[in-house]
C-alpha cells in the first residue's frame, strides 16, 4: 500500500493499449472503481450485519500506511462495516486520517508534506472506537513519534514572547473563553470532517492539556490561527489570503496584478501644456521608428534597467511607501500599537466604530487637483500616451468610467471607448506630497490610525467620546478636500470588513454608515465578489457551487466551507459573509517578505544579461531590506518562462504566456549583505535548466525576516567582512578572483549543478579548519560563515578537497581556473606552518612536563594527509619527496635531536603526523621525536609504488627501536613488502588456518570468544567483544558488525599489538561460525562478508583476515550450495 | 498474513502455480522435497537465473506450532522477496520459466497419487558452479527456509 508507486511502475507498460491518455485518468478511474467496490461492499455488510451497529464513522476516511496490526484490509473492512471510508490512495481532499504504525525517519521530518496536516493515528484508534462503539477523539491515539515530537516544542512558545508582546496580550484575551470551547467542541463532537482543522486545533489542545503553563502561548497561536491571520501566524497559506489587504506588500502587490509599466523616456512634468507639446514630440517622432524610440525599454538595451524600472513603477511607489510612512509617523504607530492592545484588553472592542477613509482615484485626482477645468472630463493615467499602445492605464476617474475606461486596460482601447480621454503621467512628487497631507489630517482627529495603502487608511473612534462618527469623517472628509484638492470617500461600520464595504457605497466623494443592526440586509445581496479576500479563482469555485451572493454563502455551513477551501479560508468566507471581521485596528503587519520582480521587459540575449541584470535586482533587494531595517533568511527566486508555444505577447515587451517558477534556499543566518543575496541568487538561478532566452520575468523575494538590529547585536556584523580582510592580502585577492571565476561558470553551466552544489557543501564544511587557521577570529564567526561566502578558494576545506574524486577535483579546478591546484600547495605550506606551532607547543608542553616530573599527557593531533591527496597531485616528485622525508626523519632519529624545522619539513611532506604519544614510553625517552614510524600513515604507504615503500620499510626496521610497542601495526606492512604481494597471507596466518577448528568458540551464552576477546590485549578483540553487549547479545554476527561499524570510525588496526594472534583469533571465529550457519542461514553469513568487506577498507588487519577466511567461506559455500557466493554485485 | 503480494492475473497461469506449490505440499510434509527451484530460461532452454528456495522441515516436531514466531518470519521472507529486485539482472526476451523440485529421493509413483503429476525435468545445467546471492533466510519450528539466487558463474561458457 504505497502511495500508489507500485501500480505505477507495473501499469506504465500497459499505457499504449490502454483507453486512458495518462496516469492521471487512469487513477481517476481506478479510484471510482475501488470507491465503488468498496460502496458496494459497504451496503451488503451493512445489510447482512445489522448487528454490527452504527455508522461510527460517519465522515471518517482513513489511509492506510504501511505495514500495520491489524492489517490494512481488516482496518477496511471495519470501516466498511461502521459507515466509515477507505482510500487506497493518499489523496489531501477525501482522507480524513492516516493511519499507521510507525513511520519513517523522513516522514516524520517532513509530517506536513506526507501527511498534509492530517492527524497521523494508530490503528488502535480504529480498534478501540470500534470496540466502545462510538468514534473516540483521535489524540490519545496519535502516533507517538509524533507526540514525543510535538511536546518537545518549546521555541514556539519563546519566540512568540520574544517577538511582540503586545500583540501576544490580545491574542490571548480573545481566546481565553470563545474559542476554546469552540475548537474543542469541532474536534470532539464530530473528529470527522474537519480535517485540519481538528488536526491543529487538537494538537494545540493536547499541548494545553500537557502542560497548562503553556495554555497561553498555544492559544494565542490557536486565534491566530483561526480567527485574524496575525503577521506571525507560521502558515503559510495565510499569506494567500491575505493577498489583497496586503497591499503593503509590495512584492504580492507587483505579482497579482500584471505589471503596467513602461518606463517612459521623458520625465513626469507638472505643467499640461509642457507634457503635450513634450508628448507631441516623441509621437511625431516615433511614428516613423518606433522601434527605435523605444530603446531602453527592455533589459536588453538598458544597462540600468532595474533602477529605472522601479524609480518610474507606480507599484514600487505604492509599496515603499509605507516605509516612509513609518518613518514620519514612527513614534504614532508605536504608541499607537501598545493603547491599541490596552483596550483590547478591556475587552472594549465593541464600542468603537471603524472609518475606513479612502481617497477618490488618488492617482488621477492628484495630478489633476490643479487643474479644475478638467475635474469633469475623463482623465486616466498612465505612463505612455502612445494612443496605440498597449501601456496599461493605472487609474481613471469616474467621468472616464463611465465611458468605460478602467484601471488594467491597454491604452488603445481606452482611446476607442473614449476619445478624448487625457492621459497624464505619474507625478510621483506629488503623490507623496498629498499622502503625507492626508495623514497629517487623520493622525490629528484620530490616534488611531491604521494605514492600508498611500490613499486609504483606517480609523478607530470611540463611538461616545468622540461624538458622532458620521460627523466626524465629514469633518475629515471636508479637511482633507481643502487642504489637498482631492475628494475623499467615508465607509463607517462596526468593523474593518464593513467600514471597508460601506466605502464601497460611498464612492465618489461620499459616506456611508452601516449600524450593526443593518448589517445583514446589506450583505444579502452582496455579490461575493465585494469580499476583501475573494478573488477569480475563489469566486469560480464558488460560482460552481451556485453562490453568488453573500446571502447564498451563509446557508453553507462552516465545516463545509472548511473542508472545501480548508481551514483558513472556510473560516474567512464564513465569518465575512456574515460580516464578522475581528481583525483589530493598529495591529500593523509586519511585512513577511520583501523582494522585487520584474515582469516586463525582461528579455535576455545571453547568459551575461541575465546576470547582470540579476546583480542589479539583487541591489534593489538589498536597498529595500535596508531601507526596511530588515535582514533575510529564505531567498526564493521566482521566474517566469515563456510557454513554448507562446507568440510574442500582446502587450508589448510583457511577459505573456509564461510558466512560473521558482526556487528557494534557506541560509541560516539573516542577512542583507549584496554579496551574500548575489550569490544566493546566481546559485538559485543556476538550479532552473533554462534558455535566457525564454525568461520573461525574474523576481527575488527574501522571506523568513529579521530585524536587522537585533541580528546585528547577535553578531555585531563582524563576520564576513573581518573575515574576509583578517585572511592574509594574497589571499583575499586570490578568493575575489575565484568568486568572480566561479560566478560566471556557475551561470554559465546551469547543467553544472551537481558540481555546484558540491561547491556550496565545500564552502559550508571548509570553516572547521579555516578557524584553526586563524584562531584570533572570535567563535561566533562560525555561524555566519555558514552563510555565506563564496567558496572562496581560502576558504576551501583541503580535507573535503582531498577526499574528492580526482574527477570531481578536476572539474572544480577548472571552475577556478585551474587556480585551486596552485591554491592546495600553496595552503600545504600552511599546513606546514600550522603543524610546525603545533609541534612546538607539543614540544614546549613535552619539556615543562619533564621539568616537573609529571606525566604528560601530549595530546596527539593527527595531521595526517589522506591518500586522495596523492592522486591529486599525481606527481611523482611528490613521492619522491615522500620518501625524501621517510628518510630524513629516520635520519633524525638516529641523531635523537630536536630540529622542529625538520619536523615541520617532515609535516609538509604530509605522511607523517607528529604528534606524540603514549606518555609512559615517552617519558622515559629523552625525545620526543616521531617516536617511530608508527605514526607513519600507512594509508599513504599504501598509495606509494610499491618498490619505493619495500624501500622505505627496509630503512625503517633498522632505526626502530624495540621498546616501540605501538609501531608493532607496521609488521605486516613489513610482512607485506617482503613478500610484495598485499593478498597472500604470511606464512604466519598460514599456519593459523590449521589451527583448531573446534565449534566451541559458539558454545554458550555469551558465546567463549566473547570472554576470550575481552581479555585479550588486543584492542580490536576487546571492541568486539564490548559490541557483542552492545548489540543486544543475540548471538548475531552481523549485528555485532553493524554496530561496531557504526561506532568506530577510526582505523582500528592503529594500536593493534600481537597482529598474528588477533588475525588468528579473528579467522577462527569467523569460521567456527561459517560452520554453524553455513547450513541454515546463509543469508546472515552474507551479510556478515559483506559488512567484513566494508571493514577491510578501513583495516588491514579485517583484510588480512577477510582474506584467510574468504577460501574457506566459499568452499563451505560450494559444498553446501553447489555454487560460490556473490558478495559484490556487477552493478556496483 | 498482512503482507502485499503479488499475484497472477492469468487464470492458467495461476493454476498452474497453485497446483504446482498445492502438489508440493504431501512431499515437503514429508520432508522429501529438498529445494524448490523457480528456474527462468532463455530461448535455447538455457537457465539464467534460479530462485532457490532451500527447505528443511523437521519431522520430529509435532508439537504445538508457534504460529506467531511463523507468520513473523514467513511476512519478513514475503516483504524481502519484492525488494530483491536489484539483485537479478534483465531478463532477455521470449523468456521461459518452471518449478522445479528438487528431491531427498524420488518418490515411488505407484504409491503415492500426488507423485504422478510431477515429471522429471529435462533442464540443463550449468557446466560451472553457480554464483550465490542470498535473499533470505529464515529459521523457525519447524520450518527452516532459504531463498537464493543463483547465476551463472561468469566462467560459465557461453552458449
Amino acid at each position: 500500500m504505497a502511495w500508489g508507486s507500485n501500480s505505477r511502475s507495473s501499469s506504465r507498460s500497459s499505457f499504449r493499449n490502454s483507453p486512458f491518455s495518462d496516469f492521471g485518468s487512469y487513477m481517476v478511474e481506478k479510484n471510482r472503481k475501488l470507491q465503488n467496490q468498496f460502496d458496494a461492499g459497504a451496503s451488503s455488510s451493512s445489510h447482512s450485519a445489522l448487528s454490527s451497529g452504527k455508522p461510527i464513522f460517519h465522515g471518517v476516511s482513513v489511509f492506510v500506511d504501511g505495514f500495520t496490526i491489524p492489517s490494512s484490509q481488516e482496518l477496511r473492512g471495519y470501516m466498511m462495516r461502521h459507515g466509515g471510508h477507505f482510500e487506497n490512495y493518499f489523496s489531501r481532499h477525501r482522507v480524513t486520517h492516516i493511519i499507521c504504525s510507525n513511520l519513517p525517519d523522513s516522514k516524520i521530518k517532513n509530517l506536513r508534506s506526507f501527511s498534509g496536516g492530517l492527524p497521523v493515528v494508530k490503528p488502535t484508534w480504529v480498534l478501540d472506537s470500534v470496540a466502545a462503539n462510538k468514534l473516540l477523539s483521535w489524540i490519545p491515539y496519535q502516533l507517538d513519534q509524533l507526540a514525543n515530537e510535538t511536546r518537545n516544542q518549546p521555541k514556539l512558545s519563546a519566540f512568540f514572547a520574544l517577538k511582540s508582546i503586545p500583540v501576544f496580550e490580545d491574542a490571548v484575551t480573545h481566546t481565553t473563553y470563545p474559542l476554546v470551547p469552540e475548537t474543542e467542541d469541532s474536534v470532539f463532537k464530530g473528529g470527522t470532517s474537519k480535517d485540519a482543522v481538528s488536526s491543529e486545533g487538537g494538537q494545540y489542545l493536547e499541548y494545553t492539556r500537557q502542560s497548562s503553563g503553556e495554555i497561553d502561548d498555544h492559544q494565542c497561536e490557536n486565534t491566530n490561527e483561526t480567527i485574524i491571520e496575525k503577521p506571525f501566524s507560521n502558515d503559510e497559506k495565510s499569506s494567500e489570503i491575505k493577498m489583497e489587504e496586503q497591499s503593503f506588500s509590495n512584492q504580492e502587490e507587483e505579482c497579482s496584478i500584471k505589471n503596467e509599466l513602461q518606463s517612459s523616456p521623458h520625465r513626469p512634468s507638472a505643467s499640461v501644456s509642457s507634457y503635450y507639446l513634450d508628448n507631441a514630440r516623441k509621437e511625431s517622432s516615433s511614428t516613423t521608428v518606433v522601434g527605435c524610440s523605444n530603446k531602453g525599454h527592455s533589459t536588453l538595451e538598458d544597462p540600468n534597467f532595474v533602477e529605472n524600472y522601479f524609480k518610474y513603477s507606480r507599484l514600487h511607489f505604492i509599496g515603499t511607501w509605507r516605509n516612509r510612512y513609518q518613518k514620519r509617523f514612527p513614534r504614532l504607530s508605536n504608541e499607537f500599537k501598545h493603547t491599541s492592545s490596552d483596550l483590547n484588553a478591556s475587552g472594549v472592542s465593541q464600542k468603537n466604530v471603524i472609518i475606513h477613509m479612502d481617497m477618490d482615484c488618488f492617482f488621477v485626482s492628484v495630478v489633476i487637483r490643479n487643474n479644475p477645468e478638467l475635474q469633469d472630463k475623463p482623465v486616466a493615467v498612465c505612463h505612455s500616451n502612445n494612443p496605440k499602445g498597449t501601456a496599461e492605464i493605472s487609474s481613471a476617474n469616474y467621468p472616464a468610467r463611465d465611458y468605460g475606461v478602467k484601471a488594467g486596460i491597454f491604452v488603445r482601447d481606452a482611446k476607442a471607448l473614449c476619445p478624448h480621454l487625457v492621459i497624464f503621467p505619474y507625478n510621483f512628487e506629488a503623490y507623496e506630497e498629498v499622502a503625507d497631507q492626508f495623514y497629517n489630517i487623520l493622525h490629528k482627529h484620530c490616534n488611531k490610525v491604521q494605514a492600508v495603502s498611500c490613499d486609504e487608511a483606517f480609523l478607530e473612534v470611540m463611538d461616545s467620546k468622540e461624538g458622532d462618527p458620521e460627523l466626524l469623517a465629514s469633518i475629515i472628509r471636508k479637511e482633507i478636500f481643502e487642504t489637498t484638492g482631492c475628494t475623499a470617500s467615508a465607509g463607517i461600520a462596526g468593523n474593518l470588513l464593513m467600514a471597508r464595504l460601506a466605502t464601497r457605497s460611498a464612492k465618489p466623494n461620499g459616506q456611508c454608515y452601516i449600524p450593526v443592526d443593518k448589517v445583514d440586509d446589506y450583505l444579502h445581496q452582496l455579490p461575493i465578489k465585494a469580499l476583501p479576500g475573494i478573488g477569480h479563482v475563489l469566486e469560480e469555485k464558488l460560482r460552481r457551487r451556485k453562490v453568488h451572493t453573500c446571502g447564498q454563502l451563509r446557508m453553507i455551513s462552516k465545516e463545509s466551507l472548511q473542508r472545501d477551501f480548508g481551514t483558513k479560508t472556510g473560516d474567512m468566507l464564513w465569518n465575512y459573509c456574515r460580516g464578522v471581521d475581528n481583525r483589530v485596528v493598529g495591529v500593523i503587519q509586519e511585512s513577511k517578505s520583501i523582494g522585487a520582480e520584474v515582469n516586463w521587459g525582461v528579455r535576455f540575449n545571453d547568459l551575461k544579461d541575465s546576470r547582470h541584470f540579476l546583480v542589479n535586482l539583487c541591489k534593489e533587494v538589498t536597498l529595500r531590506l535596508k531601507g526596511c531595517g530588515v535582514q533575510g533568511r529564505t531567498f526564493t527566486l521566482k521566474m517566469k518562462k515563456r510557454r513554448k508555444d507562446a507568440g510574442e505577447p500582446a502587450k508589448y515587451m510583457g511577459c505573456g504566456d509564461c510558466e512560473n517558477l521558482s526556487h528557494s534556499m534557506t541560509v541560516p543566518l539573516a542577512t542583507d549583505d549584496v554579496d551574500v543575496i548575489q550569490r544566493i541568487a546566481t546559485q538559485l538561478f543556476g538550479f532552473f535548466h533554462i534558455d535566457v532566452k525564454d525568461i520573461r520575468g525574474i523576481g527575488l523575494q527574501v522571506s523568513r525576516l529579521e530585524n536587522a538590529d537585533t541580528a546585528k547585536q547577535g553578531h555585531q556584523r563582524i563576520s564576513i567582512r573581518s573575515w574576509l580582510t583578517s585572511a592574509p592580502a594574497t589571499n583575499e585577492e586570490l578568493c575575489k578572483t575565484s568568486c568572480l571565476v566561479r560566478k560566471e561558470r556557475a551561470v554559465a553551466d546551469g547543467e553544472k549543478q551537481s558540481t555546484d552544489i558540491s561547491l556550496g557543501q565545500l564552502s559550508n564544511d571548509s570553516k572547521r579548519p579555516s578557524l584553526q587557521m586563524s584562531p584570533s577570529s572570535s567563535n561566533n564567526e562560525a555561524p555566519l560563515n555558514q552563510v555565506s561566502e563564496l567558496p572562496a578558494l581560502c576558504d576551501l576545506d583541503m580535507g573535503v578537497l582531498e577526499s574528492l574524486p580526482p574527477e570531481l577535483l578536476s572539474e572544480i579546478n577548472d571552475m577556478y581556473a585551474g587556480k585551486l591546484s596552485d591554491f592546495i600547495r600553496k595552503r600545504k605550506g600552511k599546513n606546514e606552518n600550522v603543524s610546525g606551532t603545533m609541534c612546538t607547543t607539543s614540544y614546549e608542553i613535552y619539556e615543562g612536563a619533564i621539568n616537573n616530573g609529571k606525566q604528560l599527557h601530549c595530546s596527539i593531533v593527527p595531521i595526517r594527509k589522506t591518500p586522495v591527496e596523492n592522486k591529486v597531485e599525481k606527481t611523482l616528485d611528490r613521492e619522491i619527496a615522500t620518501e625524501n622525508s621517510l628518510l630524513q626523519s629516520s635520519e633524525v632519529e638516529k641523531v635523537k635531536q630536536y630540529k622542529i624545522d625538520e619536523i615541520q619539513e617532515v609535516s609538509v611532506s604530509g605522511a607523517v603526523s607528529l604528534n606524540v604519544v603514549d606518555p609512559a614510553s615517552a617519558l622515559e625517552k629523552s625525545d620526543l621525536m616521531p617516536s617511530s614510524l608508527s605514526q607513519v600513515d600507512i594509508s599513504v604507504l599504501q598509495q606509494l609504488p610499491k618498490e619505493m615503500w619495500v624501500d622505505i620499510l627496509e630503512q625503517l626496521p633498522v632505526h626502530r627501536k624495540p621498546e616501540h610497542s605501538s609501531s608493532a601495526a607496521l609488521d605486516p606492512l613489513i610482512a607485506n613488502a617482503q613478500e610484495s604481494l598485499c593478498f597472500k597471507h604470511t606464512e604466519n596466518n598460514s599456519k593459523s588456518v590449521d589451527s583448531v577448528l573446534g565449534n566451541n568458540l559458539w558454545i554458550g551464552n555469551p558465546p567463549q570468544w566473547v570472554d576470550k576477546f575481552k581479555v585479550s590485549n588486543c584492542l580490536l578483540l576487546n571492541i568486539l567483544a564490548e559490541m557483542y553487549y552492545r548489540s543486544g547479545s543475540t548471538g548475531c554476527l552481523s549485528s555485532i558488525l553493524q554496530c561496531t561499524l557504526s561506532k568506530f570510525l577510526l582505523p582500528l588496526d592503529a594500536s593493534s599489538d600481537g597482529w598474528d594472534e588477533t588475525i588468528s583469533s579473528l579467522c577462527d571465529l569467523l569460521k567456527q561460525y561459517i560452520k554453524i550457519k553455513i547450513e541454515s542461514d546463509i543469508e546472515e553469513i552474507y551479510v556478515c562478508f559483506r559488512l567484513l568487506k566494508r571493514f577491510t577498507m578501513k583495516s588491514k588487519l579485517f583484510l588480512e583476515a577477510y582474506n584467510v577466511v574468504f577460501p574457506y567461506l566459499q568452499a563451505s559455500a560450494g559444498e553446501n550450495y553447489g555454487g560460490s557466493l556473490q558478495l559484490s554485485h556487477a552493478k556496483e | 498474513m498482512n503482507a502485499v503480494v503479488q499475484r497472477a492475473r492469468h487464470p492458467q497461469l495461476r493454476d498452474y502455480i497453485h497446483s504446482a506449490v498445492s502438489g508440493l505440499l504431501p512431499f515437503i510434509q514429508k520432508g522429501l522435497v529438498e529445494r524448490v527451484a523457480v528456474i527462468f530460461f532463455n530461448v535455447d532452454n538455457i537457465p539464467i537465473e534460479r530462485f532457490i528456495f532451500k527447505l528443511a522441515v523437521n519431522q520430529s516436531y509435532d508439537s504445538k506450532v508457534e504460529e506467531a514466531a511463523l507468520e513473523f518470519s514467513l511476512r519478513s521472507f514475503l516483504i524481502k522477496l519484492p525488494v530483491s529486485e536489484t539483485l537479478t539482472k534483465a531478463l532477455p526476451r521470449d523468456c521461459r520459466w518452471e518449478i522445479t523440485a528438487y528431491f531427498h529421493s524420488l518418490p515411488d509413483a505407484s504409491r503415492s497419487k500426488d507423485a504422478e503429476v510431477w515429471i522429471p525435468t529435462d533442464t540443463k545445467q550449468w557446466q560451472t558452479p553457480p554464483v550465490i546471492s542470498p535473499i533470505k533466510s529464515m529459521t523457525t519450528e519447524p520450518l527452516c527456509l532459504q531463498l537464493y539466487l543463483e547465476h551463472p558463474s561468469s566462467s560459465e561458457p557461453n552458449s
